[in-house]
């Protein structure tokens, strides 16, 4: 079976060109290959160790912003909250101080008023008695002329105080 | 649809070439006044498969081109043509009479015949077809690996494209996936050997599928070849064997009376070691070979249904060769990537039980693993 016996030739020849072979690309060819390849892999696991520590802080800052952003609308909430309750409080108080203010005017007024009144009923009183003693006066006067009619007023008056006796 | 055209088409064409060739069969057949021409399968197979002195050309099966023999004779190296020796002819160098017997113990060897008749074989250390397809693989490989080198030293850390991004993932694939996977923190001492291997035989088996001039050659199923690189494996796993290696084969860790006084163990561990070149010299020779083998027997089919059943059962035949003999190349393509990996892969393995650490590294080391998983446990 000459397919199963090595020929010596080939035997030799191949030994010889894999040896040579085997050594150009081991001085030569695989240090730059596998130096590339492992450098290579290693730039790229830490290239995605990279990126998933980016991912995970970005992640981390998104949240963190989040947070942020909902302290920050709960706040305004509060604020806004608190403007209103403020806002209603100081229009109350105005109302009320107002209202006070208006009272207080609206009492001086009516005093003033009635004390106005009161001045002008006296000085009407006042006129008037004057007129009345004025024409009583010349009533009397007029009526006191004659004797006549001087004694009969008195005794008039005498029965009157005699009767009231 | 378009490609299927193709396919019919091509099958077509390979029908009318073989009712052409055995028209022209018919030819000499009259020409030679009628003796019939006889196909001697066994011939032709083994023609192809094994060695030869020069190398076929395309469609013309005489014209061979003319490589140098160089044989060490009984009075010193003589080289010549194989042109002048070729078809039975005898060449005179010298005194000594150089001739190929074309039967007979030394058949397609070429001898040399000593002035008093004797035949004696001299050490041929001939350019054979091998030879110079092992010369083409070699210069192949260090072409490609060369151009991956520039390409890394022009542009760094970019990744290679077309033809040499596939070459970079291929050995990717073999020193990732096989070399560093098995060797650990060896793999960068035996990687040159390993990717070298793999490389070559790649390329040996895929240039033995292209049928014409450059390529053809059954290299790599040629038991020479197969044998040299399972020795060089077989070397490399012993002489950078650890002593535990050594002590696993001649007293490995099994009870006594396996060992002493009848030394079973060992006798099977040191048979073991030679078992291993064997069995890798062995499969990638029968699986390369099979495959040439296969490819060459249906082409044959062809010949020997013409020259039984007639021109119209060889037509019929060709058409099925044909496509039997594509699918078989196609999946010889895969074969050649497998086989050079398998090879590459066993290797690694047996270089990498030579590599295996005394018990007490192991202990260690598993001591320290416990110790880095402690904390984590105590916490859980």
């Amino acid at each position: 079976m000459e397919l199963f016996t090595p020929g010596f030739g080939l035997v030799f020849w191949m030994f010889i060109s894999f040896a040579l072979l085997f050594l150009i690309l081991w001085k030569f060819a695989w240090p730059v290959i596998l130096k590339t390849v492992d450098e290579r892999a290693e730039l790229i696991d830490k290239g995605v160790e990279y990126a998933q520590n980016a991912k995970e802080s970005l992640d981390n800052a998104q949240q963190q912003a989040d947070r942020i952003i909902a302290d920050a609308r709960v706040k305004e909430g509060d604020i806004l909250r608190d403007a209103e309750a403020l806002k209603s409080q100081i229009v109350e108080q105005a109302r009320s101080e107002a209202r006070k203010e208006g009272q207080k005017e609206l009492d001086a007024a009516k005093l003033a008023i009635q004390q106005a009144r009161k001045d002008a009923r006296q000085q009407i009183r006042d006129e008037v008695s004057e007129f009345a003693i004025q024409i009583a006066e010349k009533v009397l006067r007029g009526e006191m002329d004659d004797r006549k009619a001087q004694t009969r007023l008195v005794n008039n008056l005498l029965d009157e105080i005699e009767n009231q006796n | 649809m378009k490609k299927l055209t193709v396919i019919i088409v091509l099958l077509v064409l390979a029908a009318c070439a073989a009712v052409g060739f055995s028209d022209a069969i018919d030819d000499s057949n009259a020409a030679s006044g009628g003796t019939e021409v006889k196909i001697d399968p066994k011939e032709i197979i083994f023609e192809h498969l094994g060695d030869a002195y020069g190398w076929e050309m395309p469609f013309a099966h005489h014209r061979r081109i003319p490589l140098p023999i160089i044989l060490i004779a009984s009075d010193g190296v003589h080289c010549f043509s194989s042109a002048r020796v070729a078809h039975g002819h005898q060449y005179k160098d010298g005194d000594i009479t150089f001739m190929v017997p074309t039967e007979g113990e030394y058949k397609g060897k070429c001898v040399e015949v000593q002035p008093d008749g004797q035949i004696l074989k001299p050490w041929d250390i001939s350019i054979t077809k091998n030879v110079l397809a092992l010369f083409l693989s070699a210069m192949v490989v260090l072409l490609i690996c060369f151009s991956l080198v520039r390409w890394y030293k022009r542009h760094g850390f970019t990744a290679p494209v077309g033809m040499l991004g596939f070459l970079e993932l291929i050995v990717c694939f073999v020193y990732e996936g096989v070399v560093k996977s098995t060797l650990g923190k060896n793999a960068r001492r035996f990687a040159p050997y390993l990717l070298t291997v793999f490389m070559f035989i790649f390329i040996m088996n895929l240039l033995g599928l292209v049928v014409i001039f450059p390529g053809g050659a059954n290299l790599t199923g040629n038991i020479a070849v197969t044998m040299v690189l399972a020795l060089i494996t077989f070397f490399i796993t012993n002489i950078f064997g650890t002593k535990h290696y050594w002590k696993d084969i001649f007293w490995p860790d099994v009870p006594l009376w396996l060992k002493f006084p009848l030394p079973i163990m060992p006798v099977i561990e040191l048979f073991g070691i030679f078992t291993k070149p064997a069995a890798l010299t062995v499969r990638l020779f029968a699986n390369m070979m099979g495959g040439h083998m296969i490819v060459i027997v249906l082409t044959l089919l062809i010949f020997i249904f013409t020259m039984m059943c007639g021109v119209a059962v060889g037509g019929a035949t060709a058409v099925v060769s044909i496509a039997f003999s594509v699918f078989m190349l196609l999946i010889d393509v895969l074969v050649s990537f497998i086989q050079a990996y398998v090879f590459t892969m066993l290797s690694t393995i047996f270089i990498s039980l030579a590599q295996e650490e005394g018990e007490h590294e192991h202990e260690k080391h598993e001591q320290h693993e416990l110790a880095k998983l402690t904390p984590e446990t105590a916490e859980k």
